[in-house]
């Protein structure tokens, strides 16, 4: 008898939540059903999070969970195109159809999920994803023409927290969409980085822990990290990446949230109602980044 | 004399990578260790770091790159840069603050030098005064800015801390950039 894992029908950060309630409602070894017949759209941030979950069952080495693929053509097809199934192949055994549609760049997926392993592929993922940004920052959100180096170099900066700190891959995933409530219906691109890795509250715990005391956890780390702006290098050159993404998303109010362990922290812009920091939520593996550029004030609607 | 490096070549020569793009702190590292070995081999005068034809910097990479090129300071080469774009100018403005630097850029052979990085406003009027008027001591520095000697003094130290000027006995001169 196998647990069943409830996909979300409208899989977004939100969406998560509920997503990492039912993952971790039993031990991480269990056979599991990941239900996804329901789902109606997924965010990056989504897409990678079942990967995430997966990824970690593997490496806890629980069995290869099943995964009931979205009952909707369309939504399947999404998925192929985003890249999804490719490495899901991987990680579960797929029950139902999948169309064979080729990945390919739509003018929506800026960038489908890509692994990122080492160094090599944080090269990989900067250079393919220039083009496309390029047209979706300046033409659609309105952005200043140097958004598009802006915006590499914090995708970069992002992918590299996965290698230097995670203890293991990740992936990456780049999507341009229209808000359906949120800011007016605006449009945003979002990227989505997530690991299985160690956390943030692991990978610091050695040069942080004793100065937290008995606060020292999830949502400590993550304040050290992200607020205090501290690496767990005791190199005083590093730890720039994080503080160079907040310094650009304040530019364009953008939104970053960070979610590792059992705890979520968020730099959030005026549009958005999100609450800085969450505690206590359901245990999920690694860490998972999401940032949202949105286009500027009365940018042209495509 | 000045020695042209340029980075992107650099890079290709170092990185198996298609692209111009100095990203991650590994690539970093690589294309300084190269721009070192070049530098040890020159004898003496200043190095330009050319980053025209260089794609996007991030922050990793310019604080490997630039950031602890300068902080090694094992060379009587001075290294100055050279066609930085906005956002190049940028990132590169970050990690030197970050380690209280600066570096002179140098846009084109005749056009006038300016400092980026973590400079004082009098450190700056100081530096902008030489390479209008050429090689001054702190007296006559002091005398052409209306300060006490005392005050320019303090200004030109700082600057030759930094590397940003030179000093022979008691005069301060700009850095050979030709």
């Amino acid at each position: 008898m196998s647990r069943v894992v409830e996909i979300p029908a409208f899989f977004d950060d939100k969406g998560f939540e509920q997503f990492a309630h039912s993952f971790s409602a039993g031990p991480i070894t269990d056979r599991m059903l990941f239900d996804a017949r329901g789902a109606q759209w997924a965010s990056p941030y989504g897409l990678i999070g079942m990967l995430t979950a997966g990824q970690a069952v593997k490496e806890a080495g629980g069995p290869p969970p099943a995964f009931a693929v979205p009952e909707a053509d369309e939504v399947r097809r999404y998925w192929v195109r985003a890249g999804f199934f490719g490495p899901a192949a991987e990680l579960f055994e797929i029950h139902g159809k999948v169309p064979k549609v080729k990945v390919e760049e739509m003018s929506d997926v800026l960038l489908g999920v890509t692994a990122v392993r080492a160094m090599e592929d944080v090269h990989g993922v900067v250079g393919r994803i220039q083009e496309g940004a390029a047209r979706i920052l300046t033409n659609e959100l309105g952005l200043e023409p140097a958004a598009t180096a802006r915006f590499g170099m914090a995708l970069s900066e992002a992918c590299q927290n996965i290698v230097e700190h995670s203890g293991t891959s990740g992936w990456v995933a780049v999507h341009a969409y229209t808000f359906r409530r949120r800011l007016g219906g605006r449009r945003v691109v979002v990227i989505a980085v997530g690991d299985a890795g160690v956390g943030f509250r692991r990978s610091l715990e050695a040069t942080q822990a004793r100065r937290f005391g008995d606060r020292w956890g999830d949502a400590a780390a993550l304040e050290a990290a992200v607020i205090q702006e501290v690496s767990r290098f005791r190199d005083p050159g590093r730890g720039q990446g994080l503080p160079g993404i907040k310094r650009y998303l304040l530019r364009w109010q953008g939104k970053l949230s960070i979610r590792s362990g059992t705890a979520r922290l968020a730099i959030v812009p005026p549009w958005d109602e999100d609450v800085p920091m969450t505690e206590s939520l359901a245990p999920f593996p690694g860490a998972q980044l999401q940032i949202v550029i949105p286009a500027k004030e009365g940018a042209p609607t495509p | 004399m000045m020695h042209t490096i340029r980075v992107d070549r650099v890079l290709r020569e170092t990185v198996n990578t298609p692209y111009s793009d100095l990203v991650t702190r590994a690539t970093g590292r690589a294309v300084r260790t190269s721009i070192r070995q070049t530098i040890a081999a020159l004898e003496g005068g200043t190095a330009l770091l050319d980053f025209s034809s260089v794609g996007l910097v991030d922050f990793s990479c310019a604080d490997e790159v630039v950031a602890q090129l300068l902080l090694e300071r094992t060379d009587d080469v001075i290294v100055v840069l050279g066609g930085l774009r906005e956002d190049h100018t940028e990132t590169i403005e970050h990690v030197l603050t970050h380690h209280a630097l600066a570096v002179v850029v140098q846009e084109s052979p005749d056009g006038c030098p300016r400092l980026l990085g973590l400079v004082d406003r009098e450190a700056q009027e100081v530096f902008e005064r030489l390479h209008a008027h050429g090689a001054a001591d702190a007296e006559t520095m002091g005398q052409h800015l209306g300060w006490d000697a005392e005050r320019a003094q303090d200004a030109l130290d700082a600057l030759v801390r930094l590397r940003l000027v030179r000093q022979e006995g008691l005069t301060f001169a700009p850095l050979p950039l030709l």
